[in-house]
């Protein structure tokens, strides 16, 4: 067997097992999307002063389905390892042939299966259901597939950081709120003020939001380049994948030799 | 004698863990003021919002009452969402069982150890929120002994609710989702008693059955409205802030005894 047939079949291990568990647990992604949509409702409720404004909801609702995507892959990333920390089978997976970060990549894939689809159905209910006139442009799938891999990017750090910070659970909490808060979920991230909206572009997701809301509003994929969103969510979506593999690797390795694989 | 030991034991257990996590606490506590302070302009604006316009300025009057709300919602997050992840941390260290084996009933030994740090985090985080808000907007409330009525009528039925969820950990686990999207639920319903969007007939009468609806509203009407506090029906009114916050304590202790029996006939007390 060449090495890449051997690589492949060790993610696709992990991809297996990841959506074997998601499969076990599938009452509970259920739930998730009921609530996810439940709260995004509220939210709605709230700002349009007790309706649903729809005009409003247009804009905002691709950024929930990219907070779905996030928040699945920090909460079931870091709950997947946390488990496995207390089961004593993490030091079980380092006996496999595969590196720290070929099995984070499976790990990742399954978990982004499971965001996708928790987020395609909440899409599919929102739009048919409240009626949103949203006009689907093929272009719009480059910022969105970036905005996935920003959002695995994001649940990859919060994973990575399991095995090294104990408050792990309230930082992806605040993390995916900043989320929620700052990346267009209660309101398009153009009408923030200016020093927020800067700050706003750091949050992982946000910049892919953005494309994505102006490539639905008409603006063609040359205009989001030029404008320089597009630029931007490359290099935020880079730097966050490169980081968080790096550091999953670093912090693996790190409590390999301190002997931090097991419960602490 | 044993059963105030074994109590005042849980207590301090839970401090003591309270303690362990002040790093987690730290890190959530701007979250509160960040929600409060960026909700704050947004409510009600949806149409200016769709079409581009929003005044970001903050209303004394309306920053106020948010803060009145996000209060004792502060408390419900503190008890419940570290009840749930304590409990998950005893069953994933398998030190659960043990709990069993106390002279208190199990789901006391479960209140008890979390309600006095629950308390004490929520002092200090909603301190810290008012500081951060008040740094931008001036917040008028009125300080008085009647509003203890309410507090405890919302710390009872945060007991209840955390037991609830506790219960439904015991049987399935992993339940941190469903946890966060129950909070956001009592959060959303509870906006009813506050004069602050006006909210559909459905959702007013759906968030009567919210455990913090009466509750804030009691203490809207006693630290923000200068209303007294025994008036009996209505928002707030003592019947109902009492009737629902002894139901969520009742229908808590029923759900964590249900979960616990389901759990030990599983045999997965403390098998993940």
């Amino acid at each position: 067997m060449s090495t890449i047939a051997f690589q492949t079949r060790l993610v696709r291990a992990e991809l297996d097992k990841g959506l074997r568990l998601m499969w076990r647990r599938r009452a509970l992604v259920v739930a998730a999307a009921i609530v996810y949509a439940l709260t995004y409702v509220g939210i709605s409720l709230f700002i349009g002063g007790g309706h649903l404004v729809k005009d409003l909801m247009v804009r905002t609702l691709p950024a929930l389905l990219a907070v779905l995507v996030a928040s699945t892959a920090a909460v079931e990333g870091c709950a997947g390892i946390s488990e496995e920390l207390s089961g004593g089978t993490l030091e079980q997976t380092r006996l496999s042939p595969a590196s720290p970060q070929l099995q984070l990549l499976g790990r990742m894939t399954a978990l982004a299966v499971e965001g996708l689809a928790v987020a395609a159905a909440v899409g599919i209910v929102f739009v048919s259901a409240a009626g949103l006139d949203i006009n689907p442009r093929p272009e719009a799938l480059i910022p969105a597939a970036l905005t996935v891999l920003d959002a695995l990017g994001y649940g990859l750090i919060m994973t990575a950081l399991v095995v090294r910070v104990a408050s792990i659970g309230a930082i992806s909490h605040v993390g995916t709120m900043a989320i929620m808060a700052f990346g267009g979920t209660l309101v398009p991230i153009s009408v923030l003020p200016h020093g927020m909206q800067i700050f706003a572009r750091f949050i992982p997701t946000t910049l892919g939001v953005e494309s994505i809301d102006a490539l639905l509003a008409g603006r063609g994929l040359a205009a989001t380049w030029s404008g320089g969103t597009l630029p931007w969510l490359l290099v935020h979506t880079a730097v966050l994948l490169a980081g968080s593999f790096s550091l999953y690797a670093i912090n693996i390795r790190h409590a390999q030799r301190e002997g931090g694989l097991s419960a602490r | 004698m044993s059963t105030l030991t074994a109590l005042r034991n849980e207590i301090r257990k839970g401090l003591i863990f309270a303690w362990s996590e002040r790093l987690q606490i730290l890190i959530e506590m701007p979250m509160f003021a960040v929600f409060v302070i960026l909700l704050g302009p947004l409510l009600g604006q949806g149409e200016n919002l769709a079409s581009g316009r929003v005044d970001w300025s903050l209303n004394s009057q309306t920053t106020s009452a948010m803060v009145l709300w996000f209060t004792p919602f502060i408390f419900f997050y503190m008890q419940v969402v570290k009840m749930f992840w304590r409990l998950l941390g005893e069953i994933q260290a398998g030190t659960l069982e043990q709990v069993f084996l106390s002279p208190l009933p199990p789901w006391l030994v479960a209140a008890a150890g979390r309600v006095a740090a629950a308390f004490l985090e929520t002092l200090f985080v909603a301190a810290a929120t008012y500081a951060m808000v008040s740094v931008f907007v001036r917040i008028h409330l009125h300080w008085t002994v009647a509003a203890v009525v309410p507090a405890l009528a919302i710390m009872v039925a945060a007991i209840g609710l955390s037991l609830v969820i506790a219960g439904a950990t015991l049987v399935y686990k992993r339940i941190q989702i469903v946890n966060d999207g129950v909070l956001m639920m009592v959060m959303i319903f509870s906006a009813s008693a506050l004069p602050l969007i006006h909210v559909p007939g459905w959702w007013a009468a759906l968030s009567h059955a919210s455990p913090l609806t009466d509750g804030v509203g009691s203490l809207y009407n006693v630290m923000i409205a200068n209303r007294s506090v025994d008036s009996a029906w209505g928002v707030g009114g003592l019947v109902p802030l009492f009737s629902v916050s002894a139901a969520y304590l009742l229908a808590g202790i029923g759900a964590f005894i249900l979960g616990a029996r389901v759990a030990k006939n599983r045999g997965t007390l403390s098998r993940y």
